[in-house]
């Protein structure tokens, strides 16, 4: 305990637009890290827009505390991008908390990108993690690329799931390499154990579990099923998530009458996934693009072969004896995808817990809270940059872009000063902080069986409690009637 | 524990993430952006090829040229609707027989139509542009010139923008392009007076801008050696006929013509080193239609 308060404590923020009740990649990276990092006794709050009723402050395990602002989902979960109009709201929040990192997730989230930047205004340090990859040709992808640029211009570091979402986002953002850190993605091997007494004896059972859209490969999929059926009588094939692809399935299935070889389970709760993964023998990913895959990782972790089509980070990720990697076209996908069938017959796969035990100790959330914590570390001894130097790392973006950029970035400067006029940062009221220690003391009763706590971390998260903390929502209330008085002022 | 860190350091640093390689998450290794190519599917243009090919547009800009001369000529006095209609039918007669040689020639029939197929469908169309032509005629009559004209211009110029010039790009649409021809024929087609104008106007329209350009297409793509010609046929025929009233037009035309077939192709063969399109393992895979069936 000592060992972990003796440590510098950093005051994170992470912020996103992706967070629970919504499920994803994104949103239980989010949380997992989280997790992690107040285990190491570090302050992390979360901020994301509202969903449904889900609106002002919410408390996760471990007292993790939620900010769902009064910004509507516009587009995709993501709020309007409007640049200033967040900003009072979310200095108020910054300040409150004593906030001095802020993590911002996913190229996409709109909320993440201006926190990030009014962070970058006020001083406070940024972290960045981009968890997809984006193309260069079209013209949508120019426009996000521009964004993401001028995002991350002043950004103190990028942390990307894979090599080669890396070079991606140096290539779009037009960043210096050694300001970008590759953090892998984790499982929790807790919740992927493999259970061999659930698989169907006498069967190889291909699984799948995939949102049922082009960009997962599913007409790759549907191409290759039939041939595979036909030729191996004992494969069967099992079909988790839901999409606009799953009626070309169907249809294959219908058409060439597979009913009792494909089954499809439709939509799955991210907790089923265990359960329909321990009765695969191989899962194949026919993805066409990919940042990281958690997907192969949590099959490896239940034991599973995987087949996958060889784009983005995929090579990267799982050691070659527990992957058998094609290229994306019909041809390739099911001659490698006959390999591990064969190799399942011959019993020269590696066996389901031996790969668990490998798989166990690659890719934890510890470790990525730990290497995390090193670029929080590393962010937080960087000298501040003058306001100068932040203006010309703007201008630096390009001919007409660069010079639109420093306007942005000076009118934020501006209402800062407004802001500091209206609602003075002294008058603003610090938050008060969980006793830290009643978290700490349930933990260490619990100490001895680190997996059982986390496991049940997790659990504890599904049913949410809705321990809304009264006088921290009453705050924020207060806050935004502050907020409201203040912009009527102006 | 120092050799065991040299022969770490030593070992060559691969791109995986399963290994723990001894190296700070920031890392940078020279094999660094390695799989990175540009401009991999990069044409190189010979410039008077794509002189020739510029004639596709041309001869579209030639054929609303042409159509608007017919309508000139008719509102002046100087082209009755009889010899119009004469013309254009005999003219799209000897296309049709064009047509079926090079079908027949070449062996290239998709559908599986008849000549009395073709037949009925001619006489279905000239017999609803008569029966309706009486409504034509007056349809627009109270609106006023100025408006008709603009509606006009920019009918034309929407058949030229969605025209199918044989790219495939979005905003293609061979619909939404014929639609634009005949609403710009049937707002003409009310400041002419008699219900033949509008009969010869309409089915002129439907002639110059539906089968004129699926039959310079069949052209296209079996006798190629034929483009030049037409190209610069269209364009003689088409400035001599607007310079007999208007010789603004007629040079602007001529400008317009030049700028396209000659400059125009030089500009893009003059950007094209200027490309830089990138390539890498992070691309969306492409899937190769072959069967899903």
């Amino acid at each position: 305990m000592n060992n972990c308060l003796s440590l510098r404590r950093h005051n994170v923020c992470m912020v996103s637009d992706f967070f629970y009740p919504n499920m994803g990649g994104v949103e239980s990276h989010i949380y997992q890290l989280s997790q992690c990092l107040l285990e190491k006794g570090h302050k992390v709050i979360i901020m994301t827009h509202f969903y449904g009723d889900r609106k002002g402050v919410r408390y996760l395990t471990n007292g993790l505390k939620v900010y769902y602002l009064p910004f509507p989902a516009f587009y995709n979960q993501c709020i309007l991008p409007t640049i200033y109009i967040t900003f009072p709201l979310v200095r108020n929040i910054l300040i409150k908390e004593q906030i001095t990192i802020v993590h911002g997730h996913s190229a996409f989230s709109t909320l993440a990108h201006e926190t990030m930047f009014h962070a970058r205004t006020m001083g406070l340090k940024t972290v960045f993690t981009d968890h997809s990859l984006f193309g260069f040709a079209d013209a949508s992808s120019i426009l996000t690329n521009k964004i993401l640029q001028f995002s991350l211009a002043d950004c103190n570091h990028v942390i990307c799931v894979s090599h080669t979402s890396k070079e991606n986002t140096v290539l779009r953002a037009g960043l210096d390499p050694k300001e970008v850190s590759v953090i892998p993605n984790a499982v929790d091997a807790t919740m992927f154990v493999p259970d061999p007494s659930k698989r169907h004896p006498g069967k190889i059972t291909v699984v799948v579990v995939s949102r049922l859209v082009y960009r997962k490969g599913m007409d790759l999929l549907a191409g290759i099923i039939p041939d595979v059926c036909q030729t191996h009588p004992d494969v069967q094939f099992i079909i988790g998530g839901d999409g606009p692809k799953r009626i070309l399935l169907e249809e294959v299935r219908e058409r060439h009458e597979l009913h009792d070889r494909v089954k499809m389970l439709g939509l799955l709760e991210h907790r089923k996934v265990r359960d329909v993964l321990v009765q695969g023998d191989i899962l194949i990913n026919t993805s066409l693009t990919e940042a990281f895959c958690i997907a192969i990782v949590e099959a490896a972790c239940c034991g599973l072969q995987v087949v996958s089509t060889k784009v983005g980070g995929v090579p990267e990720v799982l050691p070659p004896d527990l992957i058998y990697l094609a290229e994306p076209n019909d041809q390739s996908l099911r001659e490698e995808l006959e390999r591990a069938i064969a190799d399942k017959r011959a019993g020269r796969n590696v066996p389901p817990f031996m790969a668990h035990n490998r798989i166990k100790l690659l890719y934890t959330w510890r470790d990525v809270a730990h290497r995390t914590e090193r670029v929080y570390k590393r962010v937080a001894d960087l000298v501040e940059r003058e306001t100068k130097e932040r203006l010309s790392r703007y201008y630096s973006c390009g001919p007409l872009s660069g010079k639109l950029f420093v306007i942005a970035a000076v009118l934020n400067i501006w209402f800062m000063c407004f802001l500091q006029i209206f609602q003075p940062r002294q008058k603003i009221e610090i938050s008060p902080e969980l006793q830290r220690s009643h978290i700490l003391k349930s933990n260490a009763n619990q100490k001895n069986s680190k997996e059982e706590q986390r496991s049940q971390k997790r659990t504890l998260l599904e049913c949410e409690d809705s321990l809304t903390n009264g006088t921290s929502s009453k705050i924020l209330r207060r806050s935004n009637r502050k907020r409201t008085k203040s912009k009527e002022e102006l | 524990m120092t050799t065991k860190m040299v022969d770490k350091q030593q070992k060559r640093w691969r791109k995986i993430l399963y290994e723990d390689q001894s190296v700070p998450d920031n890392y940078v290794d020279s094999s660094f952006l390695d799989e990175l190519q540009k401009n991999l599917h990069t044409r190189k243009y010979d410039y008077w090829t794509v002189c020739e090919q510029s004639g596709e547009v041309t001869q579209q800009i030639s054929s609303l040229g042409l159509f608007v001369v017919a309508y000139v000529y008719m509102e002046n006095g100087w082209l009755s609707p009889h010899t119009l209609f004469t013309i254009t039918t005999t003219l799209t007669c000897i296309g049709y027989l064009l047509k079926v040689y090079i079908d027949h020639y070449y062996q290239d029939t998709t559908s599986n139509r008849t000549l009395l197929d073709d037949i009925k469908t001619a006489l279905v169309f000239a017999g609803f542009s008569y029966g309706l032509s009486p409504v034509l005629v007056s349809l627009t009559e109270t609106i006023s010139t100025d408006t008709i004209y603009a509606m006009t211009a920019m009918m034309l110029l929407g058949n030229l923008v969605f025209h199918h010039y044989g790219a495939n790009a979005a905003l293609v649409s061979e619909a939404l392009s014929l639609n634009a021809g005949l609403f710009a024929s049937v707002c003409l087609a009310s400041r002419l007076h008699t219900t033949w104008h509008s009969f010869s106007t309409v089915t002129f329209s439907i002639e110059i801008f539906g089968l004129w350009p699926m039959l310079r297409r069949n052209l296209r793509k079996h006798i190629p050696q034929t483009q030049r010609w037409l190209t610069f046929l269209l364009m003689i025929i088409t400035s001599m006929l607007l310079w007999t009233f208007s010789t603004v037009a007629a040079i602007f035309y001529i400008t317009l013509f030049l700028f396209i077939t000659f400059i125009c192709p030089a500009w893009l063969v003059s950007l094209q080193p200027l490309k830089n399109n990138i390539h890498g393992p992070w691309d969306e895979a492409v899937i190769e239609e072959k069967k899903v069936s």
